[in-house]
């Protein structure tokens, strides 16, 4: 909502500064989104008077103007098409620069010389494109500065409203507030009511009162259409909006004016003599006044003639009927029509406007005949025609409405001790009326305007705005002490995250939404049924909800390593999201810790102790072990899986038998249609199905007694048997009396046989009663020989 | 002792402090310790001392030229330690070998200290779903079908019933309707609006509060917000209420901190207003509570909303909210 200073002033006095009252209107919950100083910029310019136009010998679109400044006569080049001799305007003498930075410099056109500029609104920054020059009231005296001449030097402030100030979307209505704020009370212009009781020459049919509480309308004859004068044209202008024609213009100042929406027709082009205000016919069209055919359905609301809908009600007038230059009787729309009927329409029509703007908050149902009258009698003032007959139909007149108020509950509530007496005085402030109904209860009376204002804890908030929520008392709440309860699921997420940080990874977060091309990217099949869909996405690529993590990823990887990052180790815990079948149920949200890892190992780490290698697998299930224990789990050994349709080798993951995911390799197909040229690795793992999982106890194991003796041995055996499996081959030998065994060497070359391996293990023996013999530890070793060879066909290597 | 000793020992000390490599030291032995040198020179004038002066002042005139010797060697020692370094034996201007940590998101960051500062008050802490219901999102927040407060939730649909969260509001239903008051929990989590732009990313991350219990008042809000405010930005940071309006909340208010780029002086950033809007709050709406089946003449509660990207962006002075979706390993590091 935009209103200038000097408009508001037309209505209450202000003693404040701009700023000031700003500051204040913010604090009140009218909060200002700007406030400019206009005009300013416009000093160099003047009013002009056009004496005499030629046209131009060379151009026939161009004027030679001869033009008085007040100080001289100036012979200026014009392309508008409605410069005349007589018009007063404004000129922009050489050396003056406009709003848009353009100099205005003495040149010819076309061969003749054109000593400066007239202007048009655009030219002066009033409006966003301008037919023509500004044409302006002939009592403007020829010389004077433009900007004070025309009331342009100004302030104007914008105010972002909340959906419930319906009442101050009208510059009356922030006058009502500034007058509160500052103790002064409002003018509100003196207006002659309508007479409703002759005859007119038109009847009015509401079909449906909860979709049109109220429809008023007056006939005025013999208007002359034309410009309206400067004073209304300014006023327009001077918040953005398009001077159209005198009468169009009227309605949009009432509008602006007290919140009231109206509409014009041009009487003589509606069908018969009857308005009706009812719901579309199905099948029914409208071309509406910007020119787009509308096909209307039963759920539009519309006025209507004998031969179809006139305007969408509420939204915008029908173009065959509208106000034009050859109008001579129009009819006066003012109405109530249904907040949600027009917020409806204006959806579905995807036609928001002014009108609809003020309907879908909600209009003042008792003022729909005063706007009228406000309009009417402005145009019979400017000359313009005569009211002839008017007619008000509505279903139950809106009465104000009478709401209990307890000052006790008020007072709870915020925390204040207000007595009935001073929430009165401050209610009645805002036109709110008060009476004293018991020492408990007050009966406050609530204006019409007041469209937001239906309980009494409505009444409670306006006391804590008049009072300033800056001042009501602060404290904290007495609470019965309790233990908080957390979210399971958030505290192993979380933990989870920070497992991965202290591991070395980076935490990133995506969009859920992705794009439908990520399965087929990652080589799964097309599957439409496979997503979550939004039906309204920004952008094709966040139209559907993931169901994995990973392409995000891939993308983040080629964002840096674009951007030269040597290596990367990021990771994302989110959800994923699975469609249980039908859009409306709500899908199956899985939360998984997901990870790529690429580039230099240990990147950002001292090359000089760290070298420049690349990561390779063993980084990948280096960190999945690490993350599996760090959760409190033991990892089972390894295993190669089927591959997925991303990798080129892939390793199952999992927990106490159960899988939960997977990690390895991405095939190089995949991270190229992601644009990474080179190897990546990839983590995924479902962290719900982790979480099922039950964690072993912490149990302490009582610390040794007495010293390890270690064995260094060199296992000759298959190059097909896993590690893992001489490992458990080496345990189920050597008993109690093994301790670990920790590799240290995996050999495969000349020195062994073809398609052998040599694997070196130390082996650390330990007895938790005594200190071992060799007896003891030669007795387990050939137990664990024994073992090997007949297990895996392993031997001792020969040195 | 006399003060001939005393001075010498005092100007000997610092001399020796002042000598940076071996060449100075020799020089500083000559002078002092050397067969000519300084304490050379007290021994040498005890001769033309008083008889019964020449004990004591030998006395101290040894104890000197052992205390001068004693640091001489140590400084010795000390340079040579720091000779080899500079040679090539060990530099320890060369970095140190360790392994560089992951960096928590700057968003995960905020929220979690948003979400602590809350817990340490007592709130429990819940989460819901990203995909919700046109009922909690909408209906039962007081926000029916063609209300225009829709507009300020440019809501992403999955169908006419589903939608993605546009805030994190429909926990306050989803606790209310599973539990009865006294209530205080906290909910954070990722929530979705179609906009995007210097200020706005399509997907952003929230944390709802409330509180809910017989007897809490407007004043109470402003107490909590101004204790949570106080911890995440500092106890000096200036704060202020101001009407706004909610649907689900009646009164309504916006809180504002003092510009954290201008300090209140008015600058782009806070459009010269001085403030910076941080979170929307409010007692929570009767209709709210008809509608999980509280009566509101029984208990009453506030609810409030903290974007963390907003949190993050006014501590860190990151000027454009599309960086924590980019995840440029150079913007993560520095957090």
């Amino acid at each position: 909502m935009k209103f200038t200073l000097s408009w508001l002033q037309d209505y209450v006095d202000i003693s404040l500064s701009a700023t000031e009252l700003a500051a204040g209107l913010t604090m009140a919950g009218l909060e200002v989104d700007s406030v400019d100083e206009t005009g300013a910029d416009l000093d160099q310019l003047v009013i002009a008077r056009v004496a005499a136009v030629e046209g131009h010998p060379d151009a026939d679109r161009l004027h030679v103007c001869e033009v008085d400044d007040g100080e001289d006569r100036r012979q200026i080049v014009c392309g508008a098409a409605n410069v005349h001799a007589g018009m007063i305007t404004v000129l922009a003498r050489p050396g003056a620069v406009l709003p848009g930075g353009l100099k205005i410099k003495s040149s010819k056109l076309r061969g003749v010389k054109s000593d400066g500029m007239l202007c048009s609104a655009a030219e002066l920054g009033l409006e966003d494109g301008s037919d023509g020059i500004l044409d302006l009231d002939r009592d403007l005296s020829v010389g004077t500065p433009a900007a004070s001449a025309l009331g342009l030097v100004d302030t104007l402030i914008e105010v972002d409203l909340t959906p419930n100030r319906a009442d101050c979307a009208s510059v009356i209505g922030i006058a009502r507030e500034a007058a509160a704020l500052t103790n002064t009370s409002l003018r509100s212009p003196a207006v002659s009511d309508l007479s409703f009781s002759g005859q007119a020459p038109f009847t009015v049919k509401i079909a449906d009162y909860d979709l049109c509480r109220r429809y008023c309308a007056c006939i005025i004859r013999g208007v002359k259409v034309g410009p309206s004068p400067w004073w209304l044209k300014k006023r327009l202008l001077s918040v953005g909006l398009r001077p159209i024609n005198n009468v169009v213009d009227i309605t949009n100042f009432v509008m602006l004016e007290c919140g009231q929406p109206m509409h014009a027709f041009d009487f003589n082009r509606l069908s018969g003599t009857e308005i009706e205000v009812r719901s579309a016919r199905e099948g029914e069209k409208i071309k509406t006044l910007d020119g787009r055919e509308h096909d209307l359905t039963p759920e539009t609301l519309v006025v209507a003639d004998a031969g179809g809908a006139v305007a969408v009600a509420g939204v915008m007038g029908g173009e065959a009927t509208q106000v034009d230059a050859a109008t001579g009787d129009i009819l006066l729309e003012s109405a109530c029509f249904s907040a949600v009927s027009v917020r409806r329409t204006a959806r579905r029509l995807n036609l928001g406007t002014d009108s609809s703007y003020r309907f879908e908050r909600g209009v003042d149902p008792g003022a729909t005949a005063h706007a009228l009258a406000r309009a009417a009698e402005l145009v019979v003032k400017m000359g313009a025609g005569e009211i002839e007959g008017a007619v008000d139909v509505q279903g139950k007149a809106a009465k104000p409405l009478k709401l209990l108020f307890r000052p006790h509950r008020c007072n709870k509530l915020l925390g204040t001790s207000l007595s009935g007496e001073e929430i009165m005085a401050m209610l009645s402030a805002i036109e709110l009326g008060c009476r004293l109904i018991d020492t408990e209860t007050l009966e406050v009376t609530v204006p019409t305007f007041r469209v937001d204002i239906e309980r009494e804890i409505d009444l409670v908030e306006e006391v804590a705005r008049l009072v300033g929520y800056d001042h009501l008392p602060e404290s904290l709440p007495r609470v019965t002490l309790a233990p908080a309860i957390e979210s399971p699921d958030r505290v192993f997420r979380l933990k989870a995250a920070a497992a991965m940080v202290e591991i070395g990874l980076s935490e990133v977060i995506n969009y859920s939404f992705v794009s439908s091309s990520h399965r087929r990217l990652l080589g799964y099949g097309e599957s439409p049924d496979e997503f979550v869909r939004l039906k309204n996405p920004l952008a094709e690529e966040q139209s559907v909800m993931r169901t994995t993590i990973l392409p995000g990823l891939i993308e983040n990887l080629n964002h840096n390593l674009n951007r030269q990052a040597p290596g990367l180790m990021i990771f994302e815990v989110g959800k994923v999201f699975h469609p249980r079948g039908g859009r409306d149920r709500q899908p199956r949200e899985n939360t998984r810790i997901s990870a790529i890892i690429a580039g230099r190992r240990n990147s950002g780490a001292p090359v000089i102790h760290f070298g420049r290698e690349k990561v390779d697998l063993y980084d990948v299930t280096g960190v999945v072990s690490a993350f599996i224990s760090r959760m409190g789990y033991r990892i089972d050994a390894f295993t190669v899986a089927e591959d997925l349709p991303f990798a080129s080798g892939t390793v199952a993951v999992s927990v106490n038998g159960v899988r939960i995911g997977a990690c390895g390799e991405l095939s190089p197909g995949v991270t190229r249609e992601f644009g990474v040229k080179q190897a990546a690795w990839f983590i995924d793992l479902d962290l719900d199905m982790l979480m099922g999982i039950k964690r072993e106890d912490k149990i302490f194991f009582p610390l040794p007694k007495f010293p390890a003796v270690y064995r260094d041995i060199a296992i000759v055996l298959s190059e097909a048997v896993p590690v893992a499996e001489l490992m458990a081959s080496l345990e189920k030998g050597g008993g109690n009396l093994l301790e670990s065994a920790e590799l240290f060497d995996v050999y495969k070359g000349d020195k062994v046989e073809a398609g052998t391996k040599s694997v070196a293990v130390r082996l650390v023996f330990r007895s938790a009663g005594s200190t071992l013999k060799d007896k003891q530890i030669n007795k387990a070793m050939n137990k664990i020989l024994a073992e090997i060879a007949r297990d895996l066909g392993g031997k001792l290597r020969e040195s | 002792m006399d003060e001939a000793i005393t001075t010498l020992r005092d100007e000997a000390l610092v001399a020796l402090d002042a000598c940076g490599d071996i060449d100075g030291l020799e020089a500083f032995r000559i002078k002092y310790l050397g067969r000519n040198g300084a304490v050379s020179g007290l021994m040498r004038s005890l001769p033309g001392l008083a008889p019964e002066a020449r004990p004591a002042f030998g006395r101290d005139a040894n104890k000197l030229k052992q205390e001068i010797e004693a640091a001489f060697t140590a400084r010795r020692e000390n340079l040579a330690v720091n000779a080899a370094a500079d040679r090539g034996g060990v530099d320890i201007t060369i970095p140190g070998r360790c392994l560089p940590g992951g960096h928590s998101h700057p968003v995960s960051q905020v929220s979690l200290e948003i979400c602590d500062t809350f817990a340490a008050m007592g709130f429990d802490i819940a989460e819901g779903p990203d995909v919700e219901t046109d009922f909690y999102n909408f209906e039962a927040l007081n926000i029916p079908s063609h209300h225009p407060a829709r507009d300020m939730h440019d809501t992403f649909y999955v169908s006419d019933s589903t939608l993605l969260r546009t805030h994190t509001s429909p926990m306050q239903i989803r606790a209310m309707e599973a539990r009865r008051p006294p209530l205080r929990m906290i909910a954070p989590g990722k929530v979705y609006r179609c906009d995007s732009d210097v200020t706005h990313t399509p997907m952003f991350h929230q944390v709802e509060g409330f509180l809910v219990d017989e007897d809490v008042s407007f004043a109470d809000l402003k107490g909590v917000l101004s204790l949570f405010i106080a911890r995440v930005f500092s106890v000096d940071t200036a704060i202020r209420f101001r009407p706004s309006y909610f649907p689900f909340t009646e009164p309504s208010a916006e809180v504002d901190i003092a510009c954290v780029i201008c300090g209140g002086k008015g600058c782009r950033v806070c459009k010269h207003t001085g403030w910076i809007e941080i979170l929307g709050a409010g007692m929570i709406d009767p209709e709210v509570f008809r509608s999980v089946g509280y009566d509101p003449e029984e208990v009453s509660g506030f609810a409030f909303g903290i974007g963390a990207e907003r949190i993050a962006m006014l501590k860190y002075g990151i000027d454009d909210i599309r960086l924590f979706y980019e995840n440029d390993h150079r913007f993560l590091s520095q957090f």
